[in-house]
């Protein structure tokens, strides 16, 4: 928690030390209210994950502030905070899929065939610094991400098919749909607390104080520590968020 | 036309999220090598097998070794077993290829679909002649930790001819799933050397941890048993994991041996809750049962109807296993509810299993955690032949 705090402290000073060094007539700020829908996804898709079953849409809002400076007629930079949640709730098939049950101190691995429900979470705090090309009343944005999650959640279960224990000679353990017949797992644990990205994204101005917002955040770090090799692909959080803008001043 | 572009722009996005999530890869190969199930045919089937569903063997996940039991008389010369391979797996020397057993068993060799995956398995033809033994002894002397994982112990049997069989089996492979770290000594049933003689089977009852507690199958009794464990429905429906019964050949009589027993202090229910007035107590029982019904399909009991099968035909249970720290001797006599048919004893119409465990309820998943029973030499005594 320690670190939020450092780097919100630290985007205030930015944003304040802008607002103070230029003239405000150059400095705009933003409210941004936005929804994201994505996926902490392995890009490219493994073949042993077979088909997508159900997505479902998870409560991923997206508030945040922004200062946007222009320097010349075009160019411009933009910082700025924002709470987050990058959240993703699939069901999937899977074959040869390497897996890890685990519940408290206890595993099962082995490869599984069937079908895996896993449900993420992640609320952070996201800064964007972006370089802003505006044409009229709209502006391009492109630039890096800084995240640093405040919660955090990986979990789901295998079901409906059957885990060879260790490797593909391994007894076969039938997995039900029934709650106690299925495989539950949660590698919560082994998510990493920073992640960083690429931001790109438009904003259009559509009257004085309002806006429509879009931005593709494009996960560059991996949503589990290095260590973890259960999840044998990385996975990217990839996650869109559209939105409305409200320019203060 | 900028506007526009950014509306483009909002919908691209989405598209693009779709189609990452859409772009699908071909299936991979499959990557098992297992035989599920091996059949032999031949001209004339009644003279080669005692029963006709003994032809055709379902093979478990983790066995390795098929053994087809077949009738003394059988000529083992030249025969072509055929297998179900997985699914696009290759099998060597072929599925229906002509091999001689007589000399012994014939190794094969299954490769999967990728071809990354190998698994060799043992085929054997036992020939079953009818002896006459009057007692089966079981000293539980001959156990070994299992091929597969090293890791729990498995138990061997002396055969009439001398040679080690596999007729006991436990839970221990399904304790594997649920506390998949255990030690040897951690699992339900362990060999123990202050036997009555020698090794002595000891089982505990042991809890199931966090794996338990969400199947509610919060602990799991030690057991041991005449049968076979089928680990791949141990995690679903842990009462058909047990199969019991072997083909018997003889009217037993009665069951004779020797036990401690010892309850765990905090009896539990499935949900775990505890259940202070109750008490716990081990099992000791032997079942024999008709192997086939009434349309000639092959019968197995399972956990759920090991007592109460109309299959079944005489059952030799413990009244009641004393709390003990000495060596307590048991003499119990088969209780028989029908006339056994003689010639179908003769031809392996019959299954017998003798069951142990540490607690009476384990099959339910109601016990007490350190529950423990010691078994040693126990004795099948069965009727002499006129």
């Amino acid at each position: 928690m320690k670190r939020i705090y450092i780097l919100m402290a630290m985007v205030v000073m930015a944003l304040t030390a802008m607002a103070q060094t230029t003239l405000l007539d150059d400095m705009k700020f933003y409210w941004r209210l936005g929804y994201g829908i994505g996926g902490n996804a392995p890009l490219p898709m493994p073949a042993t994950i077979r088909s997508l079953n159900k997505f479902s849409l998870q409560p991923n809002m997206s508030i945040g502030v922004d200062a946007n400076r222009q320097i010349g007629d075009h160019w411009g930079i933009l910082a700025g905070i924002r709470f987050e949640n990058k959240g993703m709730h699939i069901d999937a098939d899977v074959k040869n899929y390497h897996m890890e049950i685990k519940q408290g101190g206890e595993t099962l691995a082995g490869y599984f065939r069937g079908k895996v429900d896993t449900q993420i979470t992640q609320w952070m705090f996201t800064v964007p610094l972006q370089a802003t090309f505006r044409v009229n009343k709209v502006n391009i944005k492109a630039g890096p991400y800084v995240s640093i999650l405040t919660a955090k959640n990986f979990s789901g279960y295998a079901y409906d098919g059957y885990l060879r224990v260790d490797d593909y000679t391994g007894p076969k353990v039938n997995l039900g749909t029934e709650k106690n017949e299925r495989g539950d797992y949660d590698f919560s644990n082994d998510m990493r607390d920073l992640q960083w990205g690429v931001d790109v994204g438009a904003d259009w101005q559509f009257s004085n104080h309002f806006g429509l917002y879009a931005d593709l955040q494009w996960g560059v770090s991996g949503t589990f520590k290095k260590q973890f090799t259960t999840i044998e692909q990385t996975l990217r959080p990839i996650y869109g968020i559209v939105g409305i803008s409200y320019r203060i001043n | 036309m900028i506007y526009k572009n950014i509306f483009l722009r909002g919908t691209l996005l989405g598209v693009m999220l779709m189609l990452l999530v859409s772009c699908f890869k071909e299936e991979p190969l499959n990557a098992e090598a297992d035989i599920e199930q091996a059949t032999l045919t031949v001209d004339d089937p009644e003279a080669f097998f005692y029963n006709a569903t003994d032809a055709t063997i379902d093979v478990l996940s983790d066995q390795t070794t098929i053994t087809f039991e077949v009738r003394g008389t059988a000529d083992l010369t030249a025969l072509a077993p055929t297998f179900v391979v997985t699914e696009g797996a290759t099998i060597v020397p072929a599925s229906g290829s002509v091999h001689d057993f007589s000399q012994g068993p014939v190794t094969y060799v299954v490769t999967s679909q990728d071809g990354n995956t190998h698994r060799t398995y043992t085929v054997v033809f036992r020939r079953i002649t009818h002896t006459v033994t009057e007692v089966l002894e079981f000293n539980f002397e001959h156990f070994e930790l299992d091929h597969q994982f090293n890791q729990f112990y498995v138990w061997h049997n002396t055969l009439a001819d001398g040679t080690l069989g596999d007729d006991w089996a436990t839970g221990n492979a399904g304790f594997k799933i649920s506390k998949s770290k255990a030690k040897a000594d951690e699992f339900p049933t362990v060999p123990d050397p202050n036997g009555y003689e020698g090794f002595c089977v000891h089982l505990i009852t042991r809890d199931t941890g966090q794996f338990g507690i969400m199947a509610r199958k919060p602990i799991a009794a030690g057991n041991m048993f005449l049968g076979e464990f089928d680990i791949s429905v141990a995690a679903m429906e842990p009462l058909k994991a047990t199969r019991f019964g072997i083909a018997f050949t003889q009217k037993p009589t009665k069951v004779t041996g020797w036990y401690k027993y010892h309850p765990g202090e905090v009896f539990t229910d499935k949900e775990r809750k505890q259940h202070p007035e109750r008490k716990d107590q081990g099992d000791i029982y032997a079942v024999l049962y008709r192997n086939h019904d009434a349309n000639g399909n092959a019968v197995v009991l399972f956990g759920d109807n090991v007592l109460s099968s109309p299959q079944i035909v005489a059952i030799a249970r413990i009244p009641k296993t004393e709390t003990t720290s000495e060596w307590t001797s048991f003499e119990i006599p088969f209780n028989y509810k029908e006339e056994i048919d003689e010639e179908l004893l003769m031809n392996r119409g019959y299954n017998l299993t003798m069951v142990f465990s540490s607690s009476i309820e384990g099959a339910s998943f109601e016990g007490a955690i350190g529950s423990e029973l010691w078994v040693d030499q126990v004795r099948i005594y069965t009727e002499k032949e006129e």
